[in-house]
């Protein structure tokens, strides 16, 4: 097959606005050829002027008329449509060898420019020349027989082929009609032939002209007037023929032609053009991505972010591709951050994943493939002079296009802002000056490629649970049970707290106003060691029922691990303000912001009130722990333990509060005890793992770790803290086994 | 409540917990002076300046009488991020959601394990 048609493939079709085939290998011959015209440029009707055809005694007229260019014939394709001399025409005999340097002339060989007065001569030596190979299959109605022609000029185009020119019975085209002919074809011409050069595409044009006839050299004499009865006529007709009954007149051509012409947008043919002939993914992604670049400018918080994500990752990897170093160019590090650069990885949040809809998208992918795949395969098939040039064209087309995308002014406005120059200088600088030494840099490197998987490995996950949406589990058995929450509030009871998630779930997808179904959700989950789930379950709780003082000191413990103050505090107070006995205390002013004074001063109102109450002692102790008091915390827990000396969450709550006081010991004692009345108390094992790590047993802290997480292997931040632990411990031999999450050989390992 | 920060109280526990066997192991094989700017929301806008000082054993206030071996700008919650094991450093630093003055040996240093951990209630 010949270069070409690998070169332009298909549907050569691309999108407005765009200089690219939507066939990468299009693409790439674009980049190669240096042809990008550019869409813009039609909003407007091209000026060059056109090139009419000169006579040539070895033109060809044969062009059959059923086997429309690109399909069978196929050996012929190449032949040249127009007049040039014969040197040029001989040329392309040879393009059926396949060899990428006809496509190269084809393209860039300028067509003949014949201007001066003897057009009109020329037109007629030409007619004559067709009339002579009438084929009978251009017979029919005037009318059917331009549709065709039409449709067999976008097939060649479709295919890649350049046109033939084909001799046609007299159609008694108007004026108009052929202005009409004439200017839309050339508007059209360059969305079938974006990725062609401007003399290309004249040369298709009047290829299509030629045969019918009209000169290309009259074009643009304005836009088509009310003045052409026959052309609104032909319109008229053209349109009626799309109905149903008229099958002659049933041709897309048609009906693109007319869709434009009521839009009175050019762009709009395009459009119709892709629907209707389809195009691959690439090029409306390409649309896609061309849209939300239009819009920069109304771009704010996350994506600008992400911008500036890129743009610094850009820049870091300028400056690191600096570093000669094989070693730090080979590494990770460098690919992680190209990678970042060109937006094939985004950061959300705290996490790193492929992108997906933003910004350049596959667009980016699609082009590192390319790249990737290019060189050898291009070293490979042209092992030309072509290849260097046309590489440094399509680098230059890319940095251009990076350019283009950076001038804009709000966002350049926006971005500085941020002072990426001066870190990356710094970093530049530093690493300029040997500051890593032969090693850290492969720390580094090797962080990067650790936290790179880990991020990939979980980036699923968790993302909605920190503004407080519930997350509910993929795959749920307890979905059609008939009682999920009986047995929820049995599995809980047992202690098998991941299990009683799952079927307190079930509940709540079923009976999504059950408040005690939400409240025990998120009771579950903080004994779970999940504070972010069980916040966003007491929220769905709270919402249903709204003065339930379990939930609401539920939800103002969790804010306070959570260190989120003001929430917590409002929950804290709004818990007294719903008590039955102490609600007179709260005044209802002080409920939109408490202070935290006014809490802990009404609070010992209270407490005063009834000292025999535990659970108003419990409210105290986490307002003390808000407020970092924590002899005073440890106090009150104390109290409420002589009164409820049972309650295990009690027990850890008093832990906790030894713990964040930095008495160690104590609190493993109070964990112990939690631990004694609730052997799965998730959240009291990992507690256990903290203290011991915050006393530098790092060995210890990592068996407590591992327990807690064989209970519960969603507990993120248990998986975060032993990750640090096992450096702690220099066991990085145990780092995959936690960044793969696996259990297993975590548990054989570190037994309790 | 002198500080609105969350970070606020991971240095408190700093505080304190460099006066444990554990911090002052710390302070041995670390011996840098790190200053830590902390926004409620945005790098550099309303920042609360701390001093992590791990040649003293000290948390401090307030900006540093000296030089700092490092010093990280960073929001509240990037900050408790890194500090808890959530966010790489280094990921922050790509980010540009930690941005570092001084050396960048000193920076590497400054890792999750020097800080403790905030149990749970």
């Amino acid at each position: 097959m010949a270069m070409r048609d690998l070169v332009t493939g298909g549907a050569a079709c691309a999108v407005p606005g765009t200089a690219s085939s939507s066939n990468p290998l299009g693409a790439f011959a674009n980049a190669i050829l240096g042809s990008s015209s550019k869409a813009q440029e039609i909003k407007g009707l091209p000026g060059a002027a056109v090139n009419v055809p000169g006579p040539s005694s070895d033109f060809r007229t044969e062009a059959p008329l059923t086997t429309l260019p690109g399909l069978e014939n196929e050996g012929q394709q190449h032949q040249q449509p127009y007049g040039q001399n014969s040197e040029f025409l001989s040329g392309f005999r040879s393009a059926d060898h396949g060899v990428l340097g006809d496509a190269w002339n084809e393209v860039h060989q300028p067509p003949l420019h014949i201007r001066g007065g003897d057009t009109e001569a020329r037109f007629q030596e030409f007619e004559q020349i067709y009339n002579r190979g009438v084929p009978p299959t251009w017979d029919g109605p005037p009318q059917g027989v331009l549709s065709r022609f039409l449709h067999s000029f976008v097939d060649s185009g479709r295919a890649g082929v350049p046109f033939r020119p084909a001799a046609l019975p007299v159609l008694g085209l108007s004026e108009g009609d052929k202005q009409c002919i004439r200017d839309r074809s050339f508007i059209m011409a360059h969305h079938i032939f974006a990725d062609k050069n401007e003399e290309y595409i004249n040369a298709q044009v009047n290829a299509l002209l030629h045969s019918l006839d009209i000169d290309g050299n009259q074009r643009l004499k304005g836009p088509m007037r009310g003045s052409y009865p026959e052309l609104e006529e032909y319109w008229t007709e053209s349109q009626v023929a799309l109905r149903p009954g008229m099958p002659n007149f049933a041709d897309k051509w048609v009906s693109e032609f007319s869709q434009q012409r009521e839009s009175g947008d050019p762009e709009a043919w395009a459009r119709s053009f892709e629907q209707q002939h389809g195009v691959n993914g690439w090029a409306s992604e390409f649309e896609q991505e061309h849209s939300q670049l239009a819009s920069i400018d109304q771009m704010s918080g996350a994506n600008m972010y992400q911008i500036a994500a890129m743009e610094q990752s850009r820049m870091l990897a300028n400056t690191l591709a600096q570093n000669t170093d094989p070693k730090f160019q080979n590494s990770k590090f460098l690919q992680f951050v190209s990678k970042m650069s060109r937006g094939e990885l985004i950061v959300d949040e705290n996490q790193i994943k492929p992108a997906t809809s933003s910004l350049t998208d596959d667009w980016a992918n699609e082009y590192q493939g390319q790249y990737n795949a290019g060189p050898s395969y291009w070293a490979d098939q042209f092992a030309n002079e072509e290849l260097s040039r046309g590489k440094d064209k399509w680098v230059n087309e890319f940095v251009k296009e990076n350019q283009q995308q950076g001038s804009d002014d709000q966002w350049v406005n926006e971005f500085s802002k941020l002072h990426v120059q001066d870190w990356t200088d710094e970093f530049g600088k530093q690493v300029a000056e040997g500051a890593f030494g032969e090693s850290t840099a492969d720390d580094w490197a090797n962080a990067y490629d650790k936290y790179l998987d880990e991020q990939l490995f979980t980036s699923k996950k968790r993302s909605n649970a920190s503004r407080g949406v519930y997350e509910f589990s993929d795959m749920n058995p307890y979905v059609g049970h008939p009682n999920p929450l009986r047995e929820g509030q049995e599995l809980f009871r047992k202690g098998l707290l991941s299990e009683a998630v799952l079927a307190l779930e079930a509940e709540v997808l079923k009976n999504p106003d059950n408040a005690e179904g939400w409240r025990l959700l998120g009771i579950t989950h903080a004994e779970n060691d999940d504070d972010q789930q069980a916040i966003a379950a007491m929220m769905r709780a709270q919402e249903v029922d709204p003065t339930n003082l379990e939930v609401l000191l539920a939800l103002g413990v969790s804010h306070t691990n959570e260190l989120e103050q003001p929430e917590a505090l409002k929950y804290l107070y709004s818990w007294l303000q719903n008590h039955p006995k102490y609600g007179a205390l709260a005044p209802p002013e002080l409920a939109d912001s408490p202070y935290y004074a006014d809490v802990a001063r009404l609070f010992n109102e209270a407490a005063q009130m009834s000292p025999d109450d535990a659970d108003v002692h419990i409210v105290l102790g986490v307002l003390y722990n808000l407020s970092r008091e924590y002899d005073r915390a440890i106090e009150s827990f104390q109290t409420a333990l002589k009164l409820k000396p049972r309650d295990y969450s009690l027990w850890n709550k008093l832990g906790a509060t030894q713990a964040n006081s930095i008495q160690s010991a104590d609190a493993i004692l109070a964990y112990q005890q939690a631990l004694d009345l609730k052997p799965n108390y998730v959240r009291a094992w990992a507690n256990m793992g903290i203290s011991y790590a915050n006393q530098g047993l790092y060995e210890e802290s990592i068996r407590y770790y591992v327990r807690a997480l064989a209970m519960n292997p969603k507990a993120d931040s248990a998986w975060q803290y032993l990750k640090i632990s096992l450096s702690c411990a220099s066991r990085n031999d145990m780092f995959e086994a936690c960044d793969t999450r696996n259990l297993d050989i975590l548990q054989k390992e570190f037994p309790l | 409540m002198e500080s609105s920060l969350k970070s606020a109280a991971l240095l408190e526990q700093m505080k304190v917990h460099l006066s444990t066997d554990a911090g002052k192991e710390l302070t041995k094989k670390i011996g840098l002076v790190y200053q830590l700017n902390i926004a409620p929301k945005k790098i550099g806008v309303e920042e609360e300046i701390f001093v992590v000082d791990l040649k003293e054993g000290k948390v401090t206030k307030g900006a540093y009488a000296g030089k700092p071996d490092a010093t990280f700008s960073f929001t509240d919650k990037d900050f408790l991020s890194i500090a808890t094991g959530k966010m790489n450093p280094q990921i922050a630093f790509i980010r540009g959601a930690m941005k570092i003055k001084g050396s960048i040996i000193a920076a590497q240093k400054f890792t999750p394990d020097i800080f403790p951990k905030p149990s749970k209630l």
